[in-house]
């Protein structure tokens, strides 16, 4: 999780709260929305599987999202130490309705659908549950 | 007084702990000399047990490629143990098809040195070195692009094929705290052997990029190894297909500048793909070449070109683009550098106007 294991930044970001508040807090959050975590990350593997069918280019999407995806070399492991390895690859992700961007990565992916893991507040890829969701059109 | 011996009595438990792990630990894991055959006799190096396969080659001076400096998140190092590498761990396993399994590989950095080991790697990996370079130039290409020039100290020189890479060790950095190895393909022409370039794109959290791109800066030395790789040109054939994508224009840079320089009869098409105008770079560098050299084509196409670009030259997906350019495969060599998915796009349209898959050669991010 710390930086310089894996990535530059670490995963926690500048997030005080332990690990286990972190998850329980975002749990509690996505539960409130009457959601599990593997509906957010399906959502999320729907777009990124979208914008991989057209490399380098914006996808739109409904008339209201715009999808880009970038693939860098090499592999991620899961810091959870399950031995799930995903590519380097980040999907960028424009809600024309919301006017709003948010980022993720296939790492991401698996660390919301299998873990419940958003990555501590302050880091690069988190997006808080909710407004996740919102942005992902899963709730209104 | 009492307090005073029980705070003594526990340090001095604890004291006899530490010594006894620290001799257990001494004992238990020193596995004393062992011997690595490489090839069959060809090499055999006395090594200190306890260490990886990677690390006690690396300390020889056999340079296995590895993108990840042994954390097992690259997959590259792979090495084929005829025996005496143990069990196959849970970390290697993502990595190794069933064939390769069968076949003894094993991920080098995975595989520690606990008694003599004999292994099998191809005879190029023995031309790779180590040296020290200086970093003389940084040029920004675009919002996410940088090329570097690195020189060698000591007037070494170098040998390599254009589309080959290099592998370089980052340090540490505000809160990073160990160094991180990656790869880059070299951006260069290989006559130039007294340096080299790299193109490095930004990977957003990226050890060694995020160093590259914010720390790195001219005078700065840093340990590289190399030539790596086989993402090079096959000479039976006069007419080269390229197509590349972000970063992934390093290796065809260098392999047009290496036939140009040559002077070969070669007809090359070089088909690059960015999403906007701010993504090419290169485009003067190219088209000089193409007023120079008529047999050479160069083709960027923007897929999501923006209203300011005032875009004039092709656009969409740069697969379809190449599709209006080539009709056949022809006895043709495609060379392909880029993502994944721009890659099997573009193996798919080249085998879908016949273009033999065995003479469709990529370097796949």
């Amino acid at each position: 999780m710390e930086p310089g294991a894996y990535t530059a930044h670490g995963f926690i970001g500048d997030d005080s709260r332990s690990l286990k508040d972190i998850l329980r807090a975002d749990n509690e959050a996505v539960e409130n929305m009457d959601l599990t975590h593997k509906d957010i990350a399906a959502r999320m593997k729907y777009f990124t599987d979208v914008g991989k069918e057209a490399p380098d280019s914006v996808v739109i999407l409904d008339g209201i999202y715009e999808v880009l995806v970038d693939d860098h070399r090499g592999f991620i492991p899961c810091p959870f130490a399950d031995y799930a390895k995903e590519l380097k690859t980040n999907t960028k992700l424009h809600n024309r309705d919301k006017d709003k961007d948010i980022y993720w990565s296939d790492l991401n992916i698996h660390m919301i659908g299998e873990h419940g893991f958003y990555e501590g507040q302050g880091s690069f890829f988190r997006t808080e549950p909710v407004e996740l969701a919102r942005i992902l059109g899963l709730i209104e | 007084m009492e307090i005073l011996k029980t705070i003594l009595s526990v340090t001095g438990i604890a004291t006899v702990l530490t010594v006894l792990i620290i001799i257990a630990e001494k004992f238990l894991n020193n596995y004393g000399e062992c011997k690595i055959d490489i090839n069959e006799g060809e090499k055999e190096l006395a090594v200190d047990g306890g260490s990886s396969l990677l690390t006690s080659l690396a300390a020889n001076k056999i340079f296995i490629p590895s993108a990840c400096g042994g954390k097992a998140t690259c997959g590259m190092c792979k090495v084929k143990v005829v025996n005496g590498a143990g069990p196959l761990l849970p970390t290697e396993e993502p990595y190794l098809s069933p064939e390769e399994r069968a076949a003894g590989v094993r991920l080098s950095c995975q595989v520690k040195i606990k008694n003599d080991i004999k292994i099998s790697v191809p005879e190029e990996l023995f031309n790779i070195r180590e040296y020290q370079a200086t970093i003389t130039s940084v040029s920004e290409m675009t919002h996410d692009i940088i090329e570097y020039r690195f020189e060698f100290d000591d007037g070494e020189d170098i040998s390599f094929k254009a589309g080959q890479y290099m592998q370089i060790e980052s340090k540490p950095y505000g809160k990073v705290k160990e160094k991180a190895t990656r790869a880059y393909s070299i951006s260069s022409v290989p006559s130039d052997n007294k340096a080299f370039e790299l193109i490095i794109r930004r990977v957003p959290g990226g050890l060694c990029t995020t160093y590259m791109h914010e720390h790195a800066k001219v005078g700065d030395k840093m340990r590289v190894t190399g030539p790596y790789g086989d993402f090079y040109t096959r000479d039976d054939s006069d007419q080269y297909i390229f197509m590349a994508g972000g970063s992934g224009l390093a290796p065809i840079k260098s392999i047009v500048m290496d036939i140009v320089e040559k002077g070969l009869d070669k007809k090359m098409i070089f088909f690059f793909g960015a999403v906007t105008k701010k993504d090419l770079y290169h485009t003067d560098f190219f088209r000089e070449i193409e007023e120079k050299y008529p047999d050479f084509k160069y083709i960027p196409a923007l897929s999501n070109p923006a209203p300011e670009d005032n875009w004039e030259g092709e656009t969409g997906l740069v697969t379809d683009v190449m599709k209006r350019y080539v009709e056949s495969g022809n006895g043709r060599h495609a060379y392909l550098c880029g993502s994944p998915g721009m890659i099997n796009a573009c193996i798919k349209v080249l085998t879908s106007i016949d273009f033999k898959e065995s003479l469709i050669y990529y370097d796949k991010f």
